[in-house]
């Protein structure tokens, strides 16, 4: 991690012998010397700023769902959402392009079937990010199992207390399960928004940065500088940038954390 | 602390954060994936070398079997390096840890670049030295040079481009079949013409019909990926770079008008699938029926030789002159190998179409030597006689190549990953036609003009 910090300062491009030149990596990127690192910044936020509410809701739906107590064959979901995560990203990669595919997929016959029009999915500016996101969804097992785990350990104690007194299933929800799960939510939030910074297979195996560098992700960006331009000083400067922003979005999620995460340990 | 419990969560997650990023660009993954064979040393003379290499199953087997023989008839052990996937990256990775191999594979771009850092062996000493090596016997454009009169070697095998295509359905369809022989090449107008005969739409019109539908295509007369556009662009007098390399030859009126008409195919005469349309075609396109004539390169063979369908095989259609690409990676030897002498042996033996003859009468290399395609005895161990290479090859694939194989501008131009970063987002443009060639091309000039250094050895 150190050495990548003193790289990050020298031109090294592997196989040479690093040669120090201060800041320019750093001044390159931000006088827009080098062309990608806006629009890879750019890509990257819109990823992050779809990807983690919708992640953080889909999942909590999905585990609030699977927590509840009628609803039979439980495991079965449960394994069923867990399933992806296992799934090598290459391959779940293969199979997310053939429901993408514009004539032949899945969901454009599923579009049709409504009579609705079609999309270009992966293949479109506008649509790229998007379907990644959607893509993304389908791969939140861990987040669900993480919500589930902190469902179960909501006290009865409460829910019971709360029906004496005539709460409706809506403000249970409201002000029992979701103050209590809180902490849960604070840490799907920072670990999904670290996780979604690094957003990096789908690039790498669907789409290459295209089309037109709509979805030129940053760690992409990072990986095409190092290992297909050889420039691994630059690259260890766009590391670290990324390093930095992600610092900060963490500790902007802390500080706005007091107001709104419960610990019940601190009441 | 309160307090202290955040900053230590802070931190902690910062850690876990820069962890993550890091792992992905230092791990180390420089260790050999197959040390199959490998005998200590019997006394202090053994060599062994490293040899690293990709591809499918059939070229790992004929490789290996080609470096076992080797083994055997020198006495130098050979660790033969198998990376399917993510070459680059692994080779980058051993390279900066010093672990290279001795000699293997490398992508162009890498490959001269490295050159010119001097992490690849100069082999023309080695080759003037060599009184059993003539650089002569080999084809004029297959050599790797990162500077005048210094070259990093050959590369490891020829792929010539050529038009491939279902001969039932031009038979069918009543379409006269592709000419072998580059003097009568089909000119554009013709190519065109025939390709709408090809092109049928769901109630059977072709697209010359007035009434044929261009959205409901059933079977398109051609398909190309249109990022291979090169073979049109030298046919029409253009190049990637201006002659004296100093300009960018794709804005140039020949090269424009040439990827125009590539585009045309798509949007205009609709008998080509654009590249959205492509992705949603089988990989057996021409088997099934789907399209009837293709261009790829000569690795194609193999995989069409597995397939039971009529494949015939001509030149492709001109622009001005008939000529096809030629394309393919370099070997090379590493300078870091502690044995030159035996590395050189093992990249001429490599270098023989006799050690690597199944990958060649297999379909998926062309021979790097020229007197496999001039001399009937050898031709005929090849390119004659078997599924991969159909009636037409000797002429259409064998001698085109010979005569008038274009380099792909992977062999020579300078800085090309960079530039190419920013020529097919432009591209992209062009084949999904939301912009003119023209506009996409002139409009990228200004970013691609800094990074024009020219040519390597030439």
């Amino acid at each position: 991690m150190l050495s990548s910090l003193l790289l990050s300062f020298t031109d090294y491009r592997i196989v040479n012998t690093p040669k120090f030149i201060g800041f320019d990596n750093y001044t390159r990127l931000f006088d827009g010397t080098d062309q990608y690192f806006y629009n890879s910044l750019a890509v990257t936020f819109k990823y992050v700023i779809l990807r983690v509410p919708l992640g953080l809701m889909f999942s909590f739906i999905v585990a609030f769902l699977l927590n509840m107590e009628f609803i039979r064959g439980k495991s079965i979901f449960r394994t069923i959402f867990y399933l992806p995560v296992i799934v090598p990203a290459v391959a779940s990669s293969m199979i997310w392009i053939w429901l993408f595919s514009p004539d032949l997929g899945l969901f454009n016959s599923f579009l049709e079937a409504l009579g609705l029009p079609t999309l270009n999915w992966l293949y479109s500016e506008e649509t790229v990010v998007p379907s990644i996101v959607l893509m993304s969804l389908w791969g939140m097992g861990s987040t669900i199992i993480i919500f589930l785990a902190g469902l179960q350990g909501v006290p009865r104690s409460l829910y019971e207390a709360a029906i004496v007194d005539g709460a409706g299933a809506m403000r249970k929800f409201l002000h029992i399960t979701i103050p209590m799960m809180t902490p849960i939510i604070f840490f799907n939030l920072i670990m999904g928004s670290i996780g979604a910074f690094q957003v990096f297979t789908e690039a790498l195996i669907m789409t290459q940065g295209g089309p037109n560098n709509a979805s030129l992700f940053y760690n992409y960006y990072i990986y095409r500088e190092a290992f297909l331009f050889g420039e691994m000083g630059h690259a260890s400067a766009i590391a670290w940038i990324l390093f930095i922003i992600i610092l900060i979005v963490t500790a902007i999620f802390f500080r706005t954390s007091k107001s709104w995460v419960f610990y019940e340990s601190e009441v | 602390m309160k307090k202290a419990k955040r900053l230590t969560a802070l931190a902690l997650s910062a850690v876990f954060t820069m962890t993550v990023i890091l792992t992905a660009c230092s791990s180390d993954e420089g260790s050999p994936e197959n040390q199959s064979g490998v005998k200590p040393p019997k006394d202090g003379e053994q060599v062994t070398l490293k040899f690293s290499f990709w591809g499918d199953t059939i070229e790992k087997k004929t490789v290996t079997e080609a470096l076992k023989r080797f083994e055997q008839e020198t006495g130098i052990i050979v660790e033969p390096m198998h990376v399917p996937s993510d070459y680059l990256t692994k080779l980058t990775t051993m390279v900066a840890g010093n672990v290279a191999p001795d000699l293997g594979y490398l992508s162009s771009g890498a490959a001269l670049t490295w050159a010119e850092d001097g992490k690849l062996l100069n082999l023309t000493p080695l080759i003037e030295s060599d009184p059993d090596f003539k650089k002569e016997d080999y084809l004029d454009q297959i050599w790797y040079d990162y500077a005048p009169g210094k070259t990093i070697g050959m590369s490891t095998a020829v792929e010539g481009y050529g038009l491939m295509y279902n001969k039932d359905m031009l038979l069918d369809a009543g379409v006269e079949l592709p000419p072998t022989e580059a003097g009568k090449a089909w000119d554009w107008d013709t190519f065109i013409e025939y390709s709408k005969k090809l092109t049928l739409d769901d109630t059977g019109k072709n697209a010359l019909d007035p009434a044929f539908n261009p959205n409901k295509i059933k079977q398109y007369g051609f398909q190309y990926d249109p990022y291979n556009m090169m073979a049109a662009v030298v046919s029409n007098g253009g190049n990637f770079l201006t002659e004296d390399g100093k300009g960018f030859g794709l804005v140039e009126p020949e090269a424009i008008e040439a990827i125009q008409k590539l585009a045309d195919l798509m949007y205009v005469h609709h008998v080509s699938p654009t590249p959205l349309q492509t992705k949603s075609l089988p990989d057996m396109a021409l088997q099934t029926k789907k399209v009837a004539m293709t261009v790829s390169g000569n690795w194609a063979l193999q995989a069409f030789a597995e397939q039971d369908f009529n494949l015939g095989v001509g030149v492709l259609p001109k622009l001005k002159d008939s000529n096809t690409l030629l394309d393919g990676a370099p070997t090379v030897i590493f300078s870091s190998t502690k044995h030159p002498a035996e590395a050189w042996l093992l990249y001429k033996y490599m270098a023989d179409p006799e050690s690597v003859l199944p990958l060649i009468a297999g379909g998926l290399w062309m021979p790097l030597k020229k007197a496999w395609y001039t001399d009937p005895e050898l031709i005929s161990k090849w390119a004659s006689g078997n599924k991969a290479h159909p009636e037409g090859y000797t002429e259409s694939f064998m001698k085109q190549t010979l005569e008038n194989g274009i380099r792909t501008p992977g062999f020579e131009v300078k800085n090309l990953a960079k530039i190419n970063a920013l020529v097919t987002p432009a591209l992209d443009l062009v084949w999904t036609g939301k912009e003119t060639a023209e506009q996409a091309l002139k409009g990228v000039e200004p970013k691609v003009e800094p990074l024009i250094q020219g040519y390597y050895g030439r």
